[in-house]
Formats: structure tokens, C-alpha cells, sequence
């Protein structure tokens, strides 16, 4: 057999291969494709059975609409805003105390250390019931706080403590060592030392936590009551209309503008991306 | 300071040998060492405590309570809660719904993570555009995958007619029933399963060529090296996986709320979109804290049982 029919023989037994991939894969970006095209239908197309594959007449009004019936733009900046301060606040604690978990072990860590793995197994409806009486007799209600508080403190930062101690372990303990002796405190070593060298795990701490921040459903659901402070997910729940019913089309706009930024996200930092979610996998 | 560095300093030499028998303990803390640690554990230690802690205890305690939202009283009431969760039809119904999707998830979940992991671990050109497609749905919303099913599934909508391609008859996907259920299921394994695959994928790319190799020479098939070489190496992933698709199984809430409400009647309830129900729509914050200690209690029972079958399960201990 020469090279080249080698090669071709290669190629068709490869095609079985290809073909079940894109069946498989086919059920799951479908549904996505499905979506984009239904957001670019006139609300007659979009009840037509049975249904067209492609818009007829694209209608590019349906993305106007959706920020004329909800301050959609607000909204979606509500969402970045609680996000980023999830992560910011998850960092913090998460970095200081993996770090103390894996560095510095003060007496007792291991105990610590298991209290607060099992963070990662209590469910947010278990507690959302006092939670929400707390932030009531806070005057929490209606603001961002508990969305950015108790989602930090009980759910993303110990899922990235457990990450960061992690990292911090899989680094050589002599650093610690050799920058004393070169001089550097406590602070200094954790910080200039240990910190840069665990960077693909912050990475990954900021991908989870803000995934598991954007995500969220039911507490922004619960703790917020007027429109213009909603998060993206409730504010996609509320294009109906209330005597018919979905606004189909403009829902579907909604949602493809709520998907677009985060696939542009991963299309760029892809391998960071899985890393953090695989970590952060821990709560899906 | 001084003293601190000089300890340090010295540390190597006196640490050293004994360290090598007892590798976490070091036998002389230099001074600090444990006020520096506690300072950087304080913030998530007693946060995490006083938040988890606290409002474990008082959902534990509403649930002992008749609480009147309106007029903001609490009466003792004992046990009745939970006597009601047991006399209670809808729970019936409710309940094993919950076992369902905890069974289907976990089970299904794990073995089609792991069966598309193997179909994406591949070497074949343009196979990294498969595993991205894969991961897709984990990015996107649970909210937004659900709105974007509903969309799909409703009475004459997309499945409807890719169904009567092939001259199925329109089914009741959403009325209730097994088949709601199972639609369910569905769309929630498909949702993650991308994040269980990258998990699965990156423990077989790990497993040595050596040991394949080596069956292989002895004669085991494509089936047996899989079996007996490839699993028991990645079992450490697979306990991890099927042990967060239980934790996960328990939160088919999105989809409950969105598509069904959980009717009609309770038939597409679970326990979790029960707890919201009754606490944030019917007020009945004692009854609803009593079905929050049910499924606490029902997680911890089940990553507790597993964690324990841990040792027989898995072929080695990866930390």
C-alpha cells in the first residue's frame, strides 16, 4: 500500500468518527442555534407550525425591543457589577486562606480545613430561608449585598480555598526558606513570592466565581423586588406578556445577548476558561 | 524580626532529618507562625462559621415554629412540621421526583460524561471544535438554557415538528408525567455534562501509555484494557464526578420554575422548588424550613454513605 492510499484509506475510515461527533455535538449547540435564529423572527414566524429553519425577514427589532421593555442595559451592568465584587471578595479570602492552609498551617488547619470543604456540600435552598430573614433585618433586602456576601463567604470562597491551598501545596516549600534568608517577612513571601507563582490558579478562582455569580437564580430572585436593580437570569424570565404569554422572539433576543459576551469570553481565554470551571465544577 | 529570621535561618539544619519521617509537623513553630495563619484564616473562618453556622441553626429552629409572616409571629409547634412533610399527599409525588433526577443525574451523568470523554480523547484533526461544542451549554446560564428549552419543547415548537419528520405523533412533554421527568433530565445532564467531560478527559489523557501498553502484550482486548486498566486509574475522577452530580441533582430548580411550575398539581416538583413554593409564595416559612433540614439532611446522608464506600470504590486514593 503506498503512502497516499494509506493516507486516504485514513481519511474514510475517519468518516463514522466525524459523523457521530456532529450528531453529539448537534445536540448541543442546536439548542443555542435554535435560539439565535428564533431571536431574528417576527413574532408570527415564530408560532408557525410547522416552524421555519432560517428567519424569512431578519428582524434585527427584536433587539430594540428588548431593552425598551426592561432596562435590560442596567441590568446586565447589575449582573457585572455583584460579579465582580464576588470575585474580588472570593480572592481575597480564598488567596489569604489557602495560603494559610498550605503554607503556614497553624495548629488546627486540618480541622479548619475540613469545616470548610463542607461549604461546598450545603445547599443554597437549605439556608435561603434565614439567609433572607437576616438581610431583612439588615435592610439588605432590594440591594446587592447579599447577593455579593453570602455567595462569597458560603459558596465560592471555599470552593477556591480549596483551589488555592491546592496550588500553594504543588509549590516548593524551600522559597519560603531562602526568602527569609534573604530578608523578606511573612507578607512579603506570600505575596511577592508564592502569589505570582500560582497565577493559572487565580485564574481559575476568578472564572468559577464569577460563573457561579452570573449564574445565580434564585437568590437574586428572592432578595431583589424592583426591576432596575434585577440580574440578567430573572430579567430573561420576564419578557411575557401577561395576557399571551412569552414574547417568544424577544426572549430569545434576550438571551442570546445574555449568552454572547461569555462564549466572546471563552473564545479568548479558552483554556483558562475549563480549568476554572473544572475546578468550580465542584458546585454545578 | 531579627529573632524570627535567625530561627528560620537556622531551621534547616536542625528541621531537616525528622522531617523526613513526619513531613507536615515541624517540631519547633517559630514564633508567629500561628498568629499568622489565624490572621489569614480569620476573615473566611469567621465569616463562614458565623453565617453557615447561624443560619443552619435557625432554619433548624423555624422549622420548629408555626410562623405567621403577616402579623411576625412565631409559635412552638414541636415536631409538627415534619409530621405534616409525612402526612403531606404532594410529597408523595414530590419526593420520589427527587430521587429520580438524584438517580438519573448521578448515574447517566457520570457514564455519559465518561462515554463522550472516551469519543473525545480521540487524536483526529478539528477535534478540539467537538470538545468546544460540548462545553458550550456549561457556559451558559441555567436560566437561559431553560428559557431556550422551553422554547423548544413547547406544544408545537421545534421538537414537535423534528418529531413529525419522522411521523411522530406530538408527545406532552411538559404535562406532568414520567415523560416530563425525563425531559427534565435531559436538559439538565446536558447542561454540565461538558464540565464532567474536560474532568474525565484530563484523567485519561493521564493515565500511562505504559499500562495500556502492557495489557495489550498480554492479550487484553480494546473492552478489557478499558475495563481493568483505564477505570481503575481514572476511579479517583469518577468518585469526584458522580459524587458533584449528586450535590447537583438535587438543584433541578430553573427548569421546575420555568417550564412547569411544577405542575400540574405537584407532578414536576421537586424538593427544592417545593422549599422556594412554600416559603417565598405561600409564606409558610416553618413548614418550608422543615423541607430546607429534610434536604440538607438528605445530602450530607448521601455524600456521607458514599464518601464512606470510597474505599472499595476506588482502586487508589489520588491525594
Amino acid at each position: 500500500m503506498s503512502q497516499s492510499e494509506r493516507k486516504r484509506f485514513r481519511a474514510v475510515r475517519r468518516i463514522p468518527n466525524y459523523l457521530l461527533l456532529s450528531i453529539v455535538s448537534l445536540f448541543f449547540i442546536g439548542p443555542i442555534l435554535w435560539m439565535i435564529s428564533g431571536s431574528l423572527k417576527s413574532e408570527n414566524e415564530i408560532l408557525r407550525y410547522p416552524p421555519t429553519i432560517l428567519p424569512e425577514v431578519v428582524r434585527w427589532k427584536n433587539y430594540e425591543r428588548v431593552f425598551e421593555l426592561q432596562p435590560f442595559a442596567r441590568q446586565f451592568l447589575n449582573s457585572v457589577i455583584i460579579m465582580a465584587a464576588v470575585c474580588v471578595l472570593t480572592l481575597v479570602l480564598s488567596v489569604f486562606a489557602g495560603y494559610a492552609l498550605a503554607r503556614v498551617r497553624p495548629i488546627a488547619a486540618g480541622a479548619v480545613f475540613i469545616v470548610l470543604l463542607s461549604g461546598i456540600f450545603l445547599p443554597p435552598e437549605a439556608t435561603i430561608i434565614p439567609l433572607f430573614r437576616f438581610a431583612g433585618k439588615l435592610g439588605w433586602t432590594n440591594t446587592f449585598l447579599p447577593l455579593i456576601l453570602f455567595t462569597a463567604v458560603l459558596t465560592t470562597s471555599p470552593i477556591a480555598t480549596f483551589v488555592m491551598r491546592q496550588a500553594f501545596l504543588s509549590l516548593p516549600a524551600e522559597f519560603d526558606e531562602a526568602a527569609a534568608l534573604d530578608g523578606s517577612g511573612r507578607w512579603r513571601t506570600m505575596l511577592q513570592i508564592y502569589l505570582p507563582l500560582a497565577r493559572p490558579s487565580l485564574a481559575s478562582v476568578v472564572v468559577l466565581s464569577c460563573w457561579y455569580s452570573w449564574n445565580q437564580f434564585l437568590e437574586p430572585l428572592v432578595y431583589i423586588r424592583s426591576t432596575d436593580l434585577l440580574t440578567v437570569p430573572v430579567a430573561l424570565t420576564h419578557y411575557n406578556d401577561p395576557m399571551a404569554g412569552p414574547l417568544w422572539s424577544v426572549q430569545m433576543a434576550a438571551t442570546t445577548l445574555s449568552v454572547i459576551p461569555v462564549l466572546l469570553v471563552f473564545f479568548f481565554a479558552q483554556r483558562h476558561v475549563v480549568a476554572g470551571l473544572t475546578a468550580g465544577g465542584l458546585k454545578s | 524580626m531579627d529573632s524570627q529570621t535567625q530561627a528560620v535561618a537556622a531551621a534547616p539544619e536542625r528541621v531537616r532529618p525528622p522531617r523526613r519521617l513526619a513531613p507536615y509537623r515541624r517540631p519547633r513553630r517559630d514564633a508567629g507562625r500561628n498568629g499568622f495563619g489565624y490572621l489569614l484564616l480569620a476573615p473566611q473562618v469567621v465569616c463562614f462559621t458565623a453565617i453557615g453556622l447561624i443560619s443552619l441553626i435557625s432554619v433548624a429552629w423555624l422549622s420548629l415554629h408555626q410562623v405567621n409572616v403577616l402579623a411576625g409571629t412565631q409559635t412552638f409547634v414541636g415536631l409538627d412540621n415534619y409530621a405534616s412533610i409525612f402526612a403531606d399527599p404532594d410529597m408523595k409525588v414530590i419526593l420520589p421526583n427527587t430521587f429520580f433526577f438524584v438517580g438519573v443525574l448521578s448515574v447517566a451523568g457520570t457514564i455519559v460524561a465518561l462515554a463522550l470523554a472516551v469519543l473525545l480523547n480521540q487524536k483526529l484533526p478539528g477535534i478540539n471544535i467537538f470538545r468546544s461544542a460540548i462545553f458550550v451549554p456549561a457556559l451558559v446560564t441555567m436560566v437561559a438554557w431553560s428559557l431556550v428549552w422551553r422554547f423548544i419543547v413547547q406544544p408545537k415548537g421545534g421538537v414537535d415538528a423534528l418529531f413529525a419528520l419522522v411521523g411522530v405523533e406530538p408527545l406532552p412533554w411538559l404535562r406532568g408525567s414520567w415523560l416530563t421527568l425525563l425531559v427534565f433530565a435531559l436538559i439538565q445532564l446536558t447542561k454540565n455534562v461538558g464540565i464532567n467531560v474536560m474532568i474525565f478527559l484530563a484523567a485519561l489523557q493521564a493515565v500511562p501509555e505504559e499500562l495500556i501498553d502492557a495489557a495489550r502484550i498480554d492479550g487484553a482486548g480494546r473492552w478489557g484494557r478499558f475495563r481493568n486498566v483505564v477505570i481503575p486509574q481514572i476511579s479517583p475522577s469518577i468518585l469526584m464526578v458522580f459524587m458533584l452530580m449528586i450535590v447537583g441533582s438535587f438543584k433541578v430548580f430553573e427548569l421546575v420554575l420555568l417550564l412547569t411550575s411544577g405542575g400540574p398539581g405537584v407532578q414536576s416538583s421537586v424538593l427544592s422548588f417545593e422549599i422556594y413554593k412554600q416559603a417565598f409564595q405561600l409564606n409558610d416559612i416553618g413548614y418550608a424550613s422543615a423541607l430546607a433540614v429534610l434536604l440538607f439532611v438528605i445530602v450530607l446522608a448521601l455524600t456521607g454513605l458514599i464518601w464512606q464506600l470510597r474505599k472499595r470504590l476506588v482502586f487508589h486514593e489520588s491525594e
